[in-house]
């Protein structure tokens, strides 16, 4: 195999080493060029991940159904033979921290290949890796909205009865000031929220609820770099995602929704998160952007790169 | 907070839901966990500290699973794939599921070596180094598999639609 050269050819093997996240970044960027050029081998790329897709959903339920006990016992024994750095045992005998450790499976592993793309943000072209990092995040938000409007026990983890609570807590995980914009003029009342630890730091989601029990989440995350951008839609399976960066934060809307249903929702959520969080004076500066707001525009193929998690084939929709 | 503890969740996630995919059936998946931890238990002291813990299990995991098919061959056990799918699938909206139902056929219908590649890399995330590891098997022979894998599942999704045999295994 002819690699380590950007202008090498590129080999069956690395097709398969992109779609598994195991290329490094020079032969990354040359993959993604010949799947600009080669429809069919980007075809093969999307199938290839969109069978990655359909294992998580077949097998990923095995994360939420409890062990045996024999298997927790074995677990804990285990930590304690081997866990030498490990000096608070009570800490992960904690339910939360096992579904936290589960969350981060299926998070990790639904976005496979796009994982650890924030490492070589250096290299490369930067626009074209910060619009993979921002793929990255749509297609995380996507597979945790699958994932937590798959099961009413697990949907939020702090409900929405104090709100000032729930955002004040996301706020603290996050590090940064989050809240949940209120959508009760699109027809959605948030039902609560919770933090989702990714490879990429903590990210917030928030979901809400219609009077049909439809279910949209907010996905708000930290992204390595955020210059501002349009609005970019993708559509994953019957999910359809709506992703922009706004300040030092990324935002990402999910739901079974049409496109244009969803960008209606977007465009509500983008007007409230530029108005700031409910009794607080917005920060000046983000007075200022006021005047460039972007205007929400498609973005399915941008030039010379052509992420496999936009090209997801649209359907129902 | 401690990175140890939750990696250990994470990968013992990890085994559970490999082993399911594996086996097909919550019980012997959970039999399989079981015996490869209480084998990792008694091992514990041949960890050694900085080295990939995940691979570690897995390779346990899988020499047991070897080891248990091994003692098995003897008396084999028939499951319905029908009866296995009905358990695995939650409950999902019916356009999901006939998706789903052809892509848990086309994995179970491929060779065993196959399936072990795809299940332990498109959906543990394992690096090809440390399944080629794990299965002792050249690394070649990993992305061979792999290769073959994808294309077969790829080529029975394409003819989602046709008449397919319900197999029993």
């Amino acid at each position: 195999m002819n690699a380590h050269q950007a202008t090498g050819r590129v080999t069956e093997d690395e097709l398969h080493a992109y779609v598994d996240g195991q290329l490094d970044g020079n032969r990354r960027l040359a993959v993604e060029r010949w799947l600009a050029e080669d429809p069919e081998a980007a075809r093969r790329a999307e199938d290839y991940r969109a069978q990655a897709v359909l294992l998580h959903e077949m097998f990923d339920i095995v994360l939420r159904e409890p062990a045996s006990d024999t298997v927790q016992e074995l677990s804990d024994r285990l930590k304690g033979r081997i866990a030498f750095n490990d000096n608070r045992p009570a800490w992960h005998a904690r339910p939360l921290v096992r579904f936290a450790a589960a969350v981060m499976l299926v998070v990790a592993g639904a976005t496979g290949g796009w994982m650890g793309r924030g490492v070589d943000q250096q290299a490369g072209a930067p626009v074209a890796q910060q619009r993979q990092t921002l793929a990255t995040f749509a297609q995380e938000a996507t597979q945790a909205h699958r994932f937590y409007t798959s099961d009413e026990r697990f949907q939020v983890e702090l409900g929405a009865d104090n709100q000032d609570e729930l955002n004040g807590w996301l706020s603290k995980r996050m590090g940064r000031d989050v809240f949940g914009p209120d959508l009760g003029r699109v027809g959605y009342r948030l039902i609560g929220g919770r933090s989702l630890p990714t490879d990429l730091g903590a990210g917030a989601q928030y979901m809400y609820a219609n009077d049909g029990n439809k279910r949209i989440t907010l996905f708000v995350g930290a992204p390595q770099s955020g210059n501002q951008s349009n609005f970019s839609f993708t559509q994953n399976g019957d999910v359809a995602t709506f992703y922009w960066v706004e300040g030092p934060l990324a935002y990402a809307l999910a739901g079974r929704l049409s496109k244009e249903e969803l960008l209606e929702i977007a465009k509500a959520v983008y007007q409230d998160v530029k108005a700031g969080p409910p009794r607080r004076e917005p920060p000046p500066e983000q007075q200022q952007q006021q005047q460039q707001q972007p205007q929400p525009q498609q973005q399915d193929h941008p030039p010379g790169v052509q992420p496999i998690s936009d090209t997801q084939k649209a359907k129902e929709s | 907070m401690s990175k140890f503890g939750v990696d250990l969740e994470v990968h013992i996630a990890s085994l559970r839901r490999y082993a399911r995919a594996l086996l097909r059936n919550s019980a012997d998946a959970e039999d399989l966990v079981q015996e490869a931890l209480t084998r990792a238990v008694a091992r514990a002291d041949s960890f050694q500290a900085g080295t990939n813990l995940r691979a570690w299990l897995f390779t346990i995991l899988h020499n047991v699973h070897v080891n248990q098919v091994r003692s098995k061959a003897a008396r084999p056990q028939e499951v319905d794939v029908a009866d296995v799918e009905s358990k695995l699938v939650s409950p999902p909206r019916q356009e999901e599921r006939v998706e789903l139902r052809e892509m848990m056929r086309a994995v179970d219908e491929l060779p065993e070596e196959q399936r072990k590649v795809l299940l332990l890399v498109a959906l543990e995330g394992l690096k090809y180094d440390e399944v080629a590891d794990m299965l002792g098997v050249p690394i070649g022979t990993v992305m061979s598999r792999l290769s073959r894998a994808r294309e077969a599942v790829r080529a029975k999704l394409a003819n989602e639609g046709g008449v397919t045999l319900r197999r029993v295994k």
